[in-house]
């Protein structure tokens, strides 16, 4: 079993061209994928053993045209879902065979930035180059109208809850694309989290509006067979927006964390008798972006808008690790997703820096 | 009598109007309730010169989110642009009502202002002067009150509501001051009498005689504010009736959104129509240094049902031709998104609309570069916009008053309107 306690950083795989917005490890593979605000999704294929120089990104899958909200992978790792603020879900074969190249300077960015402080001093930095097969081919579910802000993934990669900025939830099947049940929330999606026996979806949902009386924030739990609130609590989360939920393995636990630019509190939650419980210390300072569970079923980890990533215990809410510092000042790049390997060992972390961070528990 | 303020007369402008508000509760004048406030209403409409109705997007719109989008450029953001029926005009897809009213539009895509942050922004593109000049200028509303608005009126001649200016009339004096609504377009509390009629005529009669018998005393501007703004508000009471929405807004609702600021724009089309000269509505939430995009598109919902809803009623009862809109704010803001998704202040080249009476709708002024990082084309500072609107709105932008006894002028030495945008 890995030792949670002991984290490593591992490699840091470049992607400056704009922020790495989603992450996902492929099934049990050693492919991991991360998608960025432009609508890129790239994939690397990562050695068996930690060390050496990062290793460079195989594929391109191209597609989106806008931002790359969540990824997703079915178990056996043969199918990847992708959602995006352009509106869509696509669904990429991951055995799909590139039909062309292209060549890619993976830090352009930083080089670009570089060369405009060149009289200042600033040293540019050498091009780390990368040609990637690109795939063309996927499947798109156009179901929503709205920016796709949420995606989950049934633990049977059979079913997909997705939601977005409308207030739209929509379940659906992966080898169909066909919808099962729709339904609407007052305000945005912004969380979303289905329950391992299908039965419930936890929907955070806002409208950000600061001072007017339109402004909004919820937390209910749905029914999803009849899609009609099971446990409404909105009361118990008043004002506050979450921005990311998960249940645990059993269902037994839901994790919500407080998202937008706030206290990023986590809270745990019982999803089964629909009550609020402990709220976890120390919280993620500016907001809470991602929570996913360890495949043991008694972690998980959660991200923020404070660059840092935390392990945490659910069935004591007691902190195991913590993954990165704050990178100093206000307000310094968030980590936007987080994804646990199959085997537990390893979790990459989308940094909105422009990287996807590869950590790793020794055994 | 002592030429002399006495101590005690030095009263502060805002503890002035504070206290005027609580002074006049309960005042309320023998005819109140009856018809006769239409009837002036009516008449001061038809005395009325152009209006003007300011949008004010308080906090600093994005103009790279809304009017000078940049698709495809590093600073372009997740929006994507839609085409209006104006050539080289693309709006926000999230404006696509507001694109459908295009050619009513003046979009000024060129603005290059000087005052960066919120009160000196606020006060400056209220003024067109800057905040710290010692000269209290007047507020645009407060000019277009003096030039275009008929003090006889029982309606007030700028009134505001939301989040908006904070220079008041400056120079121009109390009788220009504005009239505040709550945030929905509500009147204040003291608008509701607590006495019965016969009692509140007597109590204002006794109240009329001791201030009378204390202005042979007090001369200070303060108490003149004071008695101005009481005798304003008890006229306001006859024509309360105007500020009543409720009537309207079932029909009304749909098209303009069931928001502060979709009520806060019929009831500007209605104090317009009603005979007010100008009327400002303030739309919050648009300082987003943070979650600058939720936080746009959450506003375009509602601006993009409120804003054309307004300009087609208007349009519909032959009120746009003689009523300037202006959508604006203090700030734009900047082209490069921050590491908190956010847009900060900016001044170098952003955007403001003007669309209605005096303006030849359908037409882009002015252009920024590539990334919208500086004005390209046809830079307009604060003293040109307003020298626009004054134009537009048939007053003399170098119309000269007197702070004390310094000559000063409605807009910096320099300003000129700015003629394409011109009907």
């Amino acid at each position: 079993m890995p030792d949670l306690t002991k984290p490593t950083l591992v490699w840091t795989l470049t992607w400056d061209a704009d922020w790495v917005t989603a992450v996902a490890f492929l099934g049990s593979s050693r492919r991991v994928a991360a998608g960025n605000n432009l609508g890129g999704v790239l994939v690397w294929d990562l050695p068996e053993k930690p060390g050496g120089d990062p290793p460079k990104p195989l594929l391109k899958l191209d597609g989106h045209t806008n931002c790359v909200s969540k990824l997703a992978c079915t178990p056996d790792g043969k199918t990847l879902l992708s959602s995006s603020y352009d509106h869509s879900v696509r669904l990429w074969d991951t055995a799909a065979r590139a039909t062309g190249e292209e060549k890619l300077v993976l830090n352009a960015t930083a080089i670009a930035d570089a060369e405009r402080r060149k009289s200042n001093g600033a040293k540019v930095p050498p091009p780390i180059p990368a040609t990637v097969g690109v795939v063309k081919t996927s499947q798109v579910f156009d179901g929503h109208k709205e920016w796709v802000t949420a995606l989950e993934l049934s633990r049977d990669g059979k079913t997909v809850l997705s939601g977005d900025d409308g207030g739209h939830v929509v379940l659906w099947d992966v080898a169909g694309k066909r919808v099962a049940k729709r339904w609407q929330v007052k305000g945005w999606v912004a969380a979303l989290a289905l329950s391992p026996d299908q039965k419930q979806a936890c929907v955070g949902e806002r409208v950000p509006l600061v001072f007017d009386s339109g402004r909004h924030a919820g937390l209910k739990l749905w029914n999803v067979a009849t899609g009609e609130v099971a446990f409404d609590l909105s009361a118990e989360f008043k004002g506050q927006h979450l921005g990311a939920a998960a249940y645990s393995p059993d269902g037994k636990v839901l994790v919500v964390g407080r998202g937008g630019e706030s206290e990023g509190t986590l809270t745990l939650v019982d999803p089964v008798a629909g009550k609020k419980g402990k709220a976890l210390a120390p919280i993620h300072q500016y907001g809470a972006t991602d929570l996913a569970f360890h495949p043991d079923g008694k972690h998980f980890a959660s991200a923020g808008r404070d660059t840092v990533v935390r392990v945490w215990e659910d069935a004591t809410g007691k902190l195991v690790s913590e993954l990165g510092k704050p990178r100093g000042g206000q307000f310094k790049d968030w980590v936007h997703a987080v994804s646990w390997s199959a085997d537990g060992a390893w979790l990459a972390a989308a940094d909105m820096a422009g990287a996807v961070q590869v950590w790793h528990f020794a055994g | 009598m002592s030429p002399l303020c006495r101590a005690g007369e030095h009263l502060s402008r805002r503890a002035f109007l504070k206290g005027a508000a609580v002074t006049g509760g309960g005042l309320v004048l023998p005819n109140w309730g009856g018809l006769a406030h239409a009837r002036s209403a009516a008449e001061a409409a038809t005395k009325a010169k152009k209006r003007c109705i300011l949008l004010w997007m308080n906090g600093g719109a994005s103009q790279i989110d809304t009017f000078d989008m940049k698709p495809g450029r590093p600073t372009g953001g997740p929006f994507r642009p839609i085409q209006t029926k104006v050539t080289g005009l693309q709006v926000c897809e999230y404006l696509p009502k507001v694109a459908a009213v295009a050619d009513k539009l003046a979009v000024i895509r060129s603005m290059k202002t000087h005052s960066p942050d919120h009160p000196d922004g606020i006060y400056h593109m209220h003024t067109c002067y800057k905040m710290s000049e010692r000269t209290p200028h007047p507020e645009l509303g407060a000019v277009i009150a003096k030039f275009n608005g008929d003090l006889g009126s029982d309606l007030p001649t700028f009134v505001r509501m939301g989040s908006c200016g904070n220079a008041g009339a400056g120079y121009l004096g109390p009788a220009h001051e504005p009239f505040s609504l709550g945030r929905e377009g509500k009147l204040g509390a003291f608008t509701s009498p607590y006495l019965a009629a016969d009692a509140e005529m007597k109590r204002a009669e006794l109240f009329r005689f001791v201030e009378g018998e204390f202005a042979a005393d007090h001369k200070a501007e303060p108490f003149d504010s004071h008695r101005t703004a009481k005798e304003r508000a008890w006229r306001l009471l006859r024509a309360k009736a105007v500020f009543d929405i409720s009537k309207e807004w079932p029909a009304a609702r749909e098209r303009y959104g069931d928001t502060d600021f979709g009520r806060g724009c019929l009831m500007a089309r209605k104090l317009v129509e009603a005979g007010v000269p100008f009327v400002e509505v303030g739309h919050e939430n648009y300082d987003s240094h943070a979650d600058n995009f939720v936080c746009h598109k959450a506003n375009m919902q509602h601006l993009d049902l409120a804003w054309p809803a307004l300009l087609t009623d208007l349009a519909d009862r032959g009120l746009l031709q003689d009523t300037l809109v202006v959508w604006m704010g203090e700030v734009g803001r900047t082209p490069q998104i921050n590491n908190r998704a956010g847009r900060d202040h900016y001044i170098r080249a952003w955007t403001i609309v003007l669309s209605g009476g005096g303006i030849r709708g359908g037409q882009v002024y002015g252009a920024t570069d590539a990334d919208g990082k500086d004005v390209r084309d046809n830079p307009v500072s604060e003293g040109d916009l307003f020298a626009t609107i004054y134009k537009a709105l048939g007053i003399n932008h170098r119309a000269k008053h007197l702070s004390g006894v310094r000559p000063v002028w409605l807009t910096p030495e320099g300003s000129q309107p700015i003629t394409e945008l011109l009907g």
